[in-house]
């Protein structure tokens, strides 16, 4: 499968690149909402947003927020967005996860708001309850987490506990040979 | 100015700017906090629609989504905008931010997740508190719709020329230490003389001379290192280490294919260091999300 950005990752020119390194890449696209917007994506190929490991998707947002900072200094722009489109349904175009930072200034135009989308009262209690209760899973998940690590401290434990135990037996059965 | 904020009179401003002039940095935060209806939120004195709740932010639904389960992920810590954010917690908002997108994906059926932060009003930010927007979207719901141009390499050369250094600037202000690259990186002249050394390191037997951090140099013992310019160094006859011209040789004996070795060290290296850590993640992924459907979508 073709990728868009592992292209620029292996071309030999770098010109679109502002900045690469073992993990990440930061390019300037040819195809942008505004000119100075520069994109950040990991090196190695990763779909979607969910796929991306946990470091280097962290480092990915530290430097698409350097970036932004960049824009700021740089571009005397305004503002900045910062986009991630995770899927097709939300606009991904190119199967590669990758962060967007985009400079702004008042009146340039970019119609980047949303209309409120109205919502019956049951429709937002809906949402509400399924959303709280994935959510308590996060915290269940690291729980999980800290009981299984403290299972393995008591087992840990109770296997010390027989050892002594049979050192102790050991030591009585040396003793008891002793006995004449 | 606020919305809900009280008119105030010429005087009562002047009062007022007297005031914050003689605050200290701790009174001004508290201030600060004060005025901003998203640090109420956090601390609970407004309420709000919170389905996530922990030490460091608050996930509340959005009351103008732009979509059914709009969330806004905010820190409790006051950050007007994300230049402001410390790296820490810029880490931990995001992780939480994919957590709720797996979420979306799953557990919503949402075809597809935004993340979006607005920096500065020209970007469409309303509250001068810094959050990230977790939208889930659907096929066809048109949202975020924005043509992209087309724009020629002359201008990509121009927008480089001026973001490359204050990038660099940037990064090096934080710290931040760029890991060797594999490939070699053409480095402007400039950035060349920078780099290079202005001393060599041999020993007196030695037919090689190295850069002082060359793991060779570093061999060499104290007593018979001999320290000489470059020029010396040219002179003497004596051959540069590949730490010098910068071709690349393996220290160890290289196994078959090292081409093939050379991408790996950095997989190894991590999944050495955090094996058990990566085992869990993958239990963890492989028990609940099978997100190879969305990623199937663009095949």
């Amino acid at each position: 499968m073709k990728c868009e950005y592992c292209d620029i990752v292996n071309r030999e020119s770098k010109s679109e690149l502002l900045y690469e390194d073992a993990d990440l890449i930061i390019a300037i696209k040819d195809t942008v909402l505004t000119p100075g917007q520069v994109t950040i994506f990991p090196r190695q190929h990763f779909t979607i947003l969910e796929m991306v490991p946990e470091e280097i998707l962290q480092k990915c947002f530290v430097y698409a927020n350097k970036a932004g900072m960049a824009v700021f200094e740089g571009l005397q722009s305004q503002g900045t967005n910062i986009i991630v489109q995770n899927g097709l349904g939300a606009g991904q175009k190119v199967p590669h996860f990758a962060i967007e930072v985009i400079p702004r200034t008042e009146g340039d135009g970019l119609q980047l708001q949303w209309q409120p989308k109205q919502l019956m009262e049951d429709e937002i209690e809906n949402v509400f309850a399924i959303l709280k209760e994935e959510a308590g899973k996060i915290d269940l998940q690291k729980k999980k987490k800290a009981e299984q690590e403290k299972e393995v401290v008591v087992k840990d434990e109770k296997t010390e506990m027989k050892v002594v135990k049979e050192k102790g037996e050991n030591y009585l059965l040396k003793s008891l040979r002793r006995v004449p | 100015m606020a919305p809900g904020m009280p008119q105030l009179t010429e005087e009562q401003r002047r009062e007022l700017e007297e005031k914050l002039k003689n605050m200290s940095p701790e009174q001004l935060k508290e201030f600060q906090k004060k005025q901003c209806i998203f640090c109420q939120i956090t601390s609970g004195k407004v309420p709000s629609k919170a389905v996530y709740d922990d030490a460091v932010c608050l996930a509340v639904l959005d009351i103008n989504p732009a979509a059914k389960g709009h969330l806004l992920l905010i820190p409790k810590e006051h950050y007007a905008i994300m230049p402001q954010v410390p790296d820490e917690v810029l880490k931990y908002l995001f992780l939480i931010a994919r957590h709720f997108s797996q979420i979306m994906l799953k557990a919503l059926r949402a075809d597809g997740v935004n993340l979006f932060v607005a920096n500065g009003p020209a970007a469409g930010q309303r509250a001068q508190h810094f959050m990230i927007h977790v939208i889930p979207r659907k096929e066809g719901d048109s949202l975020l719709a924005i043509d992209e141009k087309l724009i020629d390499h002359e201008l990509i050369a121009k927008i480089k020329s001026v973001l490359e250094p204050a990038l660099k600037s940037i990064l090096e202000k934080g710290g931040e230490k760029k890991p060797e690259l594999k490939r070699e990186k053409k480095a402007s002249p400039e950035e060349q003389r920078k780099e290079e050394p202005e001393h060599f390191i041999t020993s007196a037997t030695a037919k090689r001379y190295h850069k002082e951090k060359c793991p060779f140099a570093q061999n060499i013992p104290a007593g018979s290192k001999v320290v000489f310019s470059k020029e010396q160094a040219l002179q003497s006859g004596k051959e540069p280490c590949t730490c010098v011209t910068g071709r690349k040789i393996p220290l160890k004996k290289p196994p078959e294919g090292a081409t093939a070795k050379e991408k790996e060290p950095e997989k190894k290296m991590k999944s050495e260091g955090m094996k058990e850590k990566t085992k869990r993640e993958e239990a963890e992924n492989t028990e609940d999300v099978s997100l190879d459907d969305i990623a199937d979508l663009f095949k």
